[in-house]
């Protein structure tokens, strides 16, 4: 009788029989086959009996035995069945409100955070799709041949775009897209705003809601369309129509009216820019270019192919327009000139130079995928852990209805659609979550503008979905297959014992754990680098320093004398760069090698007036006529790289004149701390214009400075941008990137911790409330709280120890890769961070754990003893 | 003589089903096949004579008796009906009539061998 217990006939032809069998017949042909199987079993051994028992399931395979119609009742999937399989899942659900809240609170911010993650990498690789015409918009590309091998551009020459007009029947429409910076003058006022030059057909071809005006405003040369933000910057609540701006391009300055506003833009769209213009208007301001010049300009060219027409039809017409660029152009001549498909842009970027999308951003992305998949994880985790423990709550319904007859499957999707209801609970609240906190957040540190369009968005749908089954599934397959598979009888006889020392359970833990140490060690290392790097010594004196660009070089004596007057400016110097954006590259020779260096010309007196901190020799003199043609100044990283010690003797060779360094200084930062000490010569010459002006100001007065700097600036460039800023501001904006960063991490390492926490006390109060009657008996024996408490911590405080050495060794290595990727200067992840993130979380156990023992403490046993 | 036609097995299946008197189901009737003639039939064959031998009305059936071997299932029994009875004493009649017309194996050495 063992045997039978332990061997049943293979599943498989049993449903196959179940499945074929007519209901009538069904009882006495599987009642057979189960005898007969049992007969073999004892005779000739499984093998053989499983064997036979597919041979006979087959052999009754008749038309007699075949089932005709399918009866109604028979179903596991019928509507009745499915509204029970919710009606029994929803009342569990309520009946454990403090669970089931731990589970969707959870879920709901993974989903958040996977939300705002996706839609950061879905408008990098999505971008442009929910054109409507994407499938008909092709992109002209040539391919030539350069030193390096093939290369294929995204850009063609500027007449290729009126032969199409001429030659090709299929072109529903076509423009040119060239993308520039103009200086915009509104109300005396100047802004650098990103313009795209386009063909009246961009309008027809890419579809943008205008909020006011109309698309076909750019048939009129001198009307422009502006984005919402930029027309909200320059106009305030006014009626933007009709308004007059002024750009400044080819140092013209061409009077146009705002014809349409575009409605707020997300980041879904493929050109970047904040107005568009017809792009004969800028071509007017330009003069009369020869033929091979205007060969030689190029810009992005897109058209349309009516939806009946294939693009190979083109390829002979293009084939002519190559041959003819080959005449004119011999130095350059095209490969081949193909059209790109619009939907192909993204996949193809790394192959095409100079294309519409450079850059995919891969670090960012990375960042919050990882990001959204630890919190996922940790909380599908979560989930895992309390659906298993609550369905010991469980045991009875589950052997009751299995004796009732209910099949496993059964019993999986009643398991399963609970798993569904919470989901869809976590993704609705998800998606408010992240439409109202995370996006907004992200949006404003990112400066992006993300959001959820549901309406016009597929992908997002997509996601939505794809998100929905992979969590009910990753987080019930298991527990439902697991709680499903008890014998009712060992259920019903109270024999069956889980959860409470499941191996898995505590695995899962201990990964949760090992997560949060992780992300509380990036959290805690990278704000610790924040600060060190905020308070970085940037090798100069940064305080009391404006910095004024010179829009135009032939000002720049009356410029400097002007700013020179006013009563606080102390010292001026001009520069080519300045210290704090970056320097030109170069390359110095000595000793027969190239060393690459950054170059900084500027006047004699810059170091002195950045207040560098000379280390040997002296500084440069504008008097002295040597200084200005053959001596340099040098920082400490130069010497060290090139392997020189000061005084020197020998010539250092630059741009193959040779040089002597009279003086050192110490290493100073020209950009942020994600670059590091880079060798520098500071050369100073006798010429008088430069691009820039530093100006030393009377300590205190920086912010007045600036108006009177301002003032002037204006009396000499009425029309001109005017950038003035701060010395101490030059890295602001790298440091909010950085912050930015920085609460990314620092919230999700909260949400983890938060995470582990909720999973922790759901699992402990679970175990608790079916353990209370055990830990009120030993009380009552009376057993110390220590030894109770001691009882319980045990498990938690073995995974928390496997975790802290888990989580120490990866967080060491993950983190300090990560911060290598980031900053050139870091404070690496010491004693501060690691010991932070372990004993962090060893507290967050033990105020969730305690919070449970308080409650035995506090337990009357006679009532709890007394109940049920 | 017509509406008797009984074919081999069925007459096989008939003449167990009488012999198991009221445990005639599927198993028992292959088991007693098998020990009496040594005759090994598919178990599906045997459902298919029943129920055919069924229609025609020479054997009645219902459920019962279900035993732990068949998960609980309950048998289809079947029992001779009186049609049954009287077709298998026919065909026995018919077979018995025929073999006494058998001439005697003559051992004359009458073909010259």
């Amino acid at each position: 009788m063992d045997i039978k217990r332990n061997h049943q006939p293979p599943k498989l032809a049993d449903r196959f029989l179940e499945l074929y069998c007519s209901a009538e017949k069904l009882e006495q042909i599987q009642g057979d086959a189960y005898e007969i199987f049992y007969l073999n079993l004892e005779e000739k051994g499984l093998r053989y009996a499983r064997f036979r028992f597919f041979i006979h399931i087959l052999s009754f395979f008749r038309w007699g035995n075949i089932r005709r119609t399918r009866p109604t009742n028979y179903s596991a999937m019928n509507t009745s069945m499915l509204k029970n399989y919710f009606k029994i899942g929803w009342r569990n659900l309520i009946k454990q409100k403090g669970t089931t809240f731990i589970a969707v609170f959870g879920l709901a911010c993974a989903v958040g955070c996977c939300l705002v993650a996706y839609l950061f990498i879905e408008q990098i690789w999505f971008k442009g799709m929910l054109q409507p015409n994407k499938n008909e918009l092709y992109q002209l590309t040539y391919t030539v041949d350069e030193n390096e091998g093939k290369v294929t551009y995204g850009t063609v020459a500027e007449p290729i775009a009126e032969l199409l007009t001429n030659d090709f029947s299929q072109i529903k429409s076509q423009t040119r897209v060239k993308s520039g910076f103009p200086v915009l003058i509104h109300r005396r006022e100047s802004f650098n705003q990103r313009v795209i030059y386009v063909d009246p057909g961009f309008m027809e071809m890419f579809r943008y809601q205008l909020e006011y005006g109309y698309p076909q405003a750019l048939s009129e040369p001198d009307q422009v369309i502006l984005t919402y933000e930029l027309s909200e910057k320059l106009f305030g609540d006014t009626h933007p129509i009709g308004q007059e701006i002024i750009l400044v391009t080819h140092g013209k300055e061409i009077q146009y009216k705002v014809g349409g506003v575009l409605e707020k833009l997300n980041d879904m769209e493929m050109f970047n820019f904040d107005l568009l213009v017809n792009f004969e208007t800028q071509e007017m301001s330009g003069i009369a270019v020869s033929v091979k010049d205007s060969w030689n300009s190029e810009l992005w060219t897109f058209v349309q192919i009516d939806s009946e027409s294939h693009p190979s039809e083109l390829s002979a017409g293009l084939e002519e327009i190559r041959k003819s660029q080959n005449e004119i152009n011999p130095e350059k001549p095209y490969l081949n000139l193909e059209l790109v498909a619009y939907t192909d842009l993204i996949s193809k970027s790394e192959q095409i130079e100079n294309g519409v999308i450079s850059f995919l951003a891969i670090g960012p992305q990375v960042l919050l995928g990882a990001i959204g998949a630890f919190v996922l994880i940790l909380a599908v985790f979560n989930y895992i852990n309390i659906s298993i423990l609550m369905a010991t709550k469980r045991l009875q319904e589950i052997g009751i209805r299995k004796v009732m007859g209910s099949r496993r499957s059964q019993l999986m999707i009643q398991f399963l659609t609970e798993n569904l209801i919470v989901c869809l609970l976590a993704i609705c609240f998800g998606c408010l979550l992240a439409v109202f906190i995370f996006l907004p957040g992200f949006n404003q540190i990112a400066s992006k503008s993300l959001r959820i369009d549901l309406f016009n968005d597929p992908y997002i749908w997509a996601f939505l979905i794809g998100l929905t089954v992979f969590i009910t599934l990753a987080s019930g397959l298991y527990p439902a297959a697991f709680v499903s598979s008890f014998k009712p009888i060992n259920i019903l006889k109270g024999n069956q014992q889980i959860g409470s020392k499941s191996i898995l359970t505590s695995v899962l833990l201990t990964f949760q754990f090992t997560l949060a140490i992780i992300s509380i060690v990036a959290g805690i290392a990278f704000l610790q680098t924040n600060y060190l790097n905020e308070n970085r010594d940037w090798g100069y004196d940064n305080s009391d320093k404006i910095i004024v660009n010179v829009p135009e070089s032939a000002s720049f004596s009356a410029l400097k004398n002007k700013l020179s007057a006013i009563a606080t400016v102390e010292a001026v110097s001009g520069s080519q760069h300045y210290v704090g954006n970056y320097l030109a590259e170069s390359s110095v020779t000595y000793n027969d090698q190239d060393y690459e260096i950054d170059l900084l010309l500027a006047e004699a007196n810059y170091p002195e007036i950045l207040g560098m901190k000379l280390k040997a020799g002296r500084f440069l003199d504008s008097k002295s006529a040597t200084d200005l043609t053959e001596n340099i100044i040098v920082n400490e990283k130069f010497l060290s790289a090139l392997g020189l010690s000061f005084p020197l003797e020998e010539a250092i060779v630059l741009d193959s004149i040779e040089y002597q360094i009279v003086g050192v200084v110490a290493d100073f930062h020209t950009e942020f701390f994600q670059r590091p000490m880079v060798p520098t010569v500071l050369r100073a010459t006798g010429e008088s214009t430069y691009d820039f002006l530093t100006l030393e100001i009377s300590p205190g007065s920086a912010s007045s400075a600036m108006e009177l700097v301002k003032v002037s600036f204006r009396e000499i460039f009425p029309n001109g941008l005017f950038e003035g800023r701060l010395q101490a501001d030059v890295f602001e904006f790298s440091f909010n990137d950085v912050r930015g960063v920085q609460n990314i991490i620092l919230f999700s390492a909260i949400l983890a911790v938060l995470l582990s926490a909720m999973g922790l006390y759901g699992l402990v109060s679970l175990n608790m409330s079916s353990r209370i009657k055990d830990f009120c008996i030993r009380k009552v024996f009376g057993a110390e709280m220590g030894d109770l408490s001691k009882k319980l911590f045990r498990r938690y405080l073995i995974s928390w120890g496997i975790a802290s050495v888990l989580g120490g060794v990866l967080s060491f290595v993950l983190v300090t890769s990560f911060l290598n990727n980031f900053f050139a200067f870091h404070s690496g992840v010491g004693l501060l961070p690691l010991a932070s993130g372990i004993l962090g979380l060893l507290l967050v156990i033990g105020v969730t754990v305690s919070s449970q023992l308080w409650k035995v403490y506090k337990a009357n046993p006679s009532y709890i003893l007394k109940s049920e | 003589m017509k509406g008797y036609h009984l074919g081999e097995l069925e007459e096989l299946i008939l003449l167990t089903v009488g012999i198991l008197n009221q445990g005639a189901y599927g198993v028992s009737i292959l088991e007693e096949i098998k020990n009496q003639t040594g005759r090994s039939v598919n178990i599906s064959a045997i459902h298919t004579v029943l129920n055919r031998l069924e229609e025609k009305g020479f054997l009645q059936s219902k459920m019962g008796g279900a035993t732990e071997k068949r998960g609980g299932r309950r048998k289809r029994l079947f029992t001779l009906s009186a049609t049954g009875r009287t077709a298998i004493e026919q065909v026995k009649t018919v077979r018995n009539k025929l073999f006494e017309q058998l001439p005697p194996l003559a051992m004359d050495f009458s073909h010259g061998y």
